[in-house]
């Protein structure tokens, strides 16, 4: 026996007989928890997980509450009591300060960018995963041929540099709608999770709780909807935190190069695109703040997936 | 270092030159989360040249921190070593000389086996360049000469054609030939002490056998010093000179392997033989000793055997044994327990009676053969 | 090894095969066709449009269409069966064999499979000839970048699993956190801003090369230029080339060296480590022979499947600092529906892709002898 062994019995030993001399019947304790609620217990413990989860608390905040407070219209120019064409360093009536150009307010843009942003972050994730889920399912359940050929599918999407494919369809079918940009985003974002879904099935279609509702009958939809689908869980949620991140900058990327959202709309990548045609001017304020907000966003987005793996992960302890 | 040792510990006078290892007062404890596990707890033992001696104790009794203490292979921290532990070898104080040093001595005049063979040994790299390394390192020799005396070590643990073994990776081996291995790498620098972790716990029963037959020859024809241990009295007797029975960090009786086996004064040592299975056990239940080695931040105030102790009584509790000599003088037998203070003498007999009695029905033997 | 490389090389065409089908398929979907840029302009008739796409076989059926393209089918065969698919005698080369077969074989010269990729249709040019062009930057840049990814990466990584806890492991976290969140186009504008902006104007914001100094990259004149004035002009390359590659090696780094640290941290707390110390071996000898050669085994697979992700960085990197490589080729493409360059770039990094995850396997099987072909 190892020294870490011996010590970590040791300390094994010793939770239990605190536990026992606190009067706490540790082992019922556990099993009446439900699996979620053991879940948040560890994901409470997790601080950085809160502090994502506080984060994007608050940015969704912003990004519905905020432009009811700092409307922003394409068409309505601010008239500055000075122009300055390369706009603005922050000060206390502009805290992110001014864009070159039509100087407009920095934070404003921001604010207006956070919900198109976040929009287009969670709701191509969603069809991502639905996608993923639904074919994921099919693949692993009904196995055989259909199996094979979803999965050579897979194979082929996963080779494709798929942002080159992004950049290509949103030019080719893009017109600038928010919409089109959650579509494709979500039907280049399912592969991931569709091999996970179907590694998920393979194991838990064989095990003992499936058979067992075959053998009295139940039918094929209701074992994948009720049985199977709820065990595979888990592992979806933590890789749909990955795809919102992924999600948030690659809508940046795209909308970056000028094949994303209408440039009239405010995103977060739509403001850099105008920043770096201002490079001379070295507004440095113009393309640090939403840069920064991304930042912010998708490091919320990875603490709240690392506390996720964590807590969902039956083989850590609390 | 830790602070503990920084305070330059005041070392006594080497052991004669006769003695190889001569371990005094050593204390190893681990900083842990809730506290600080005393795992080694003031252990003081010593080997002579070419002698063999066993540690012998349950999971958890210190038995291993021992060896890994003594190689200093051990993480500090977590590890605390006693600024006042000793460890004297070949004449030098090993515990807390510069580990520049004592890499030169490990691996050349220590050497020691695992009881894993599977994972001690590294994966990614072939098993000749895994003894060749330690070869050239110590012996300061050229990549051939390296290679030949590999091949001479794997030819020496009885693997079979070793000019082709020396390609292999572990993973294409046996467990009892990657043990080999590990005995022909730590012998390849014709160690001055060979110390082996319970070298046969992770292998087959017959393989086993054949391991511990061959450390014993290496022994004899090497003329090296063996540390061997061991939860199983049962392999000792055939082993070693002497025995070192612990018990929760601390040695609870030592001496020569006829007197302990034979004559066992602990407590401990009694319930420990009579709970070797036999063949006359066959279908009767085994003696056991009975509950479990206490845990190391609430160990019994006085004695720590106690709770356990078929023979306790009152001043068990309250006072704590030294180990002390037993026998009569001159003898080197020492045992930690009341039974064998002035206390106990009342007692004495009784338990010892009762040791006998035991072993005798698990021999198969009647009560009373008068 | 040879046997497990051709197979596993076999595996890879129809996933090839599959990519070729998607390329052609996102590009045939799109609206307006090729013929979609000439739609601003009032002097071209539609009598123009059609002669236009009959001159370029794009009033073919698709079947017909995607065999030319691929070289399956010789174009010079103007049949076809049930008036969908190409007839059989398409099939057969000039040299009377099945015309994919390589050119020496069939005597076909035409289609991918031949390596011909066709014009592009904005300027003109061979495809061949506008990637071989641009290539050459972006090999320059990506390599460089590898390097300084894989060496800063790992070096980092080991690092901080030795020093757990230390002040440097914890920077390093902090700078994997923000770093792996950072995206790469946002850190190239900063870095403009700090180093070529009018306060600390000591970096080239863009380009490959001086311009007033030497001829643009790639011209005859600059190979002129580069025989007589090597040193500097390897400086000015090199000059040009720090900002870029700091954008584009970033976020890798910052996900990689945190591999390596988890990876390297579990090699340190096996039994074949404490092996090695009890032999005595220096700590440098069991850190980066015993412990690292099992930490990268996982790592080498892992910066397999991160190669290709330089080719996207590159498009936006190459953007930002006006790089003429691949990655600017795409965008101009892009921006001129310019069909045949994009299918052959999509192509030929869809094929880097295969091949960096075929080598991956391969490095793991080297490296990792337990690993049987």
């Amino acid at each position: 026996m190892s020294d870490t062994e011996t010590t970590q019995a040791a300390i094994d030993a010793e939770r239990i007989r605190r536990a026992e001399e606190a009067g706490e019947d540790y082992e019922i304790g556990l099993v009446s928890l439900s699996q979620w609620q053991l879940a948040w217990r560890k994901f409470r413990g997790h601080r950085l997980a809160l502090i994502g989860l506080a984060m994007i608390g608050a940015l969704v905040l912003i990004a519905v509450v905020g432009p009811i407070f700092l409307p922003y219209d394409f068409a309505t120019i601010p008239i500055p009591d000075k122009i300055v064409y390369q706009g603005r360093p922050p000060s206390l009536d502009h805290l992110f300060g001014e864009t070159g150009g039509l100087q407009r307010d920095v934070l404003r843009l921001v604010v207006n960018g956070a919900r198109t942003s976040l929009f287009i972050g969670f709701s191509s994730m969603f069809i991502g995963v639905i996608i993923g889920t639904i074919v994921g399912a099919v693949a692993g359940y009904v196995g055989g041929f259909l199996d094979n050929v979803l999965m050579r599918i897979v194979d082929v999407m996963l080779s494709l540099p798929l942002l080159f494919v992004i950049l290509v369809a949103s030019r080719f079918f893009g017109n600038g709608s928010v919409l089109l940009i959650v579509i494709i985003f979500g039907l280049f974002g399912w592969m991931g999770v569709s091999r996970l879904v179907r590694s998920q099935f393979l194991s838990i279609r064989e095990s003992e709780f499936v058979e067992a509702a075959r053998a009295v009958g139940v039918r094929d939809r209701r074992i994948i909807f009720r049985h199977i689908l709820p065990n595979a869980i888990s592992p979806i949620v933590v890789v749909a935190s990955l795809i919102v991140a992924g999600n948030i900058i690659g809508e940046a990327f795209v909308s970056f190069l000028g094949f994303g959202v209408n440039p009239t709309t405010p995103t977060w990548g739509n403001i850099l695109s105008n920043a770096l045609t201002f490079i001379p001017l070295g507004n440095w304020w113009w393309p640090m703040f939403p840069g920064v907000a991304i930042i912010v966003t998708v490091l919320a987005v990875n603490f709240i997936g690392d506390g996720l793996r964590d807590a969902l992960d039956p083989r850590s302890r609390a | 270092m830790t602070e503990l040792l920084s305070a330059e510990a005041p070392f006594g006078t080497p052991p004669p030159r006769e003695t190889l290892l001569d371990v005094r007062n050593m204390k190893t404890h681990f900083k842990v989360l809730d506290g600080i596990v005393p795992a080694v707890d003031g252990v003081s033992f010593s080997i002579g040249r070419g002698q063999t001696l066993a540690i012998v104790g349950e999971s958890g009794s210190g038995k291993s921190v021992t060896a890994l203490t003594i190689m200093r292979l051990l993480d500090i921290p977590p590890a605390i070593i006693g600024a006042d532990s000793e460890v004297w070898f070949d004449g030098k104080e090993i515990l807390h000389m510069p580990i520049d040093q004592m890499r030169k001595i490990r691996g050349k005049d220590v050497a020691m086996i695992f009881q894993e063979p599977l994972t001690s040994l590294n994966p990614v790299l072939s098993i000749g360049e895994q003894i060749a390394e330690q070869v050239r390192l110590h012996l300061k020799v050229g990549n051939r000469e390296a290679r030949d005396r590999s091949i001479e070590s794997l030819r020496t643990v009885g693997i079979p054609s070793p000019e082709k073994r020396i390609q292999q990776y572990p993973h294409e081996m046996s467990g009892g030939m990657r043990q080999r291995v590990m005995i022909a790498m730590a012998l390849s620098c014709e160690p001055k002490l060979l110390i082996a972790d319970e070298p046969t716990t992770a292998l087959d029963v017959t393989i086993q056998a054949q391991i511990l037959e061959l450390l014993k020859v290496i022994q004899q024809k090497t003329g090296s010093a063996l540390l061997l241990i061991t939860h199983d009295l049962g392999v000792v007797a055939e082993m070693v000179d002497h025995v070192v029975v612990m018990y929760a960090g601390q040695i609870v009786e030592q001496g020569s392997v006829n007197d302990v086996m034979i004559e066992p004064r602990a407590p401990y040592t009694m319930g420990l033989l009579e709970s070797i299975p036999t063949a006359e056990k066959r279908g009767a239940r085994l003696s056991v000793i009975k509950g479990v080695v206490p845990s190391p931040f609430h160990l019994p105030p006085a004695c720590r055997f106690e709770p356990r102790c078929p023979y306790a009584w009152d001043l068990c509790r309250e006072v704590a044994p030294e180990l002390s000599r037993v026998g009569g003088s001159g003898s080197d037998r020492l045992a930690r327990c009341h039974l064998h203070g002035p206390e106990g003498e009342s007692r004495r007999a009784a338990a010892l009676e009762n040791h006998v009695g035991a072993m005798r029905a698990g021999r198969g033997l009647k009560e009373n053969p008068a | 090894m040879i046997k497990y490389i051709i197979r596993r090389s076999i595996q890879a065409i129809p996933v090839l095969f599959g990519i070729t089908i998607v390329v052609y398929g996102i590009l045939l979907a799109a609206p307006g066709g090729p013929t979609a840029k000439f739609n601003q302009n009032p002097r071209i008739t539609q009598q123009m449009k059609e002669d236009f796409k009959r001159a370029w076989g794009l009033d073919q059926p698709v079947p017909v269409q995607y065999c030319r393209w691929m070289g399956f089918c010789s174009k010079e065969v103007d049949d076809k069966l049930l008036g969908v698919l190409p007839a059989p005698a398409a099939f057969i080369g000039p040299k009377g064999m099945p015309n994919f077969l390589p050119t020496g074989l069939s005597g076909a010269s035409n289609g991918v499979l031949h390596g011909d990729f066709g014009f592009s249709i904005a300027t003109g040019e061979l495809v061949n000839t506008a990637i071989t062009r641009a290539a050459l930057p972006t090999l320059i840049l990506a390599s460089i970048a590898l390097f300084v990814w894989l060496f800063v990466a790992i070096l980092m990584g080991v690092y901080a699993a030795i020093h757990r806890y230390s002040l440097f492991d914890q920077a390093a976290t902090i700078f994997a956190y923000v770093g792996y969140a950072m995206p790469t186009f946002w850190l190239g504008i900063m870095l403009i801003f700090l180093f070529s902006g009018p306060g600390l104007n000591l970096l080239p914001a863009g380009g490959m090369t001086e311009t007033r100094v030497s001829p643009p990259f790639g011209s005859d004149d600059y190979w002129v230029y580069f025989g007589t004035h090597t040193l500097a002009a390897i400086l000015d390359v090199g000059r040009h080339l720090i900002l870029p590659v700091v954008t584009l090696v970033v976020v890798n780094i910052a996900g990689d060296s945190r591999f390596v640290r988890a990876s390297m941290l579990e090699a340190l707390g096996q039994d074949y480590v404490r092996t090695a110390k009890a032999k005595g071996l220096p700590g440098r000898s069991v850190t980066f022979k015993h412990a690292l050669r099992n930490a990268m085994l996982p790592v080498v697979t892992n910066i397999g499947l991160e190669i290709p992700f330089l080719f996207t960085g590159a498009i936006v990197t190459e953007t930002i600092f006006s790089w003429p490589g691949i990655g600017r080729l795409t965008i101009v493409a892009i921006n001129s529906f310019d069909y045949p360059v994009l299918m052959g770039v999509l192509l030929i990094s869809s094929m880097l892709v295969v091949f960096a995850n075929l080598l991956a396997d391969v490095a793991y099987a080297v490296v990792d002898p337990r690993i049987t072909f």
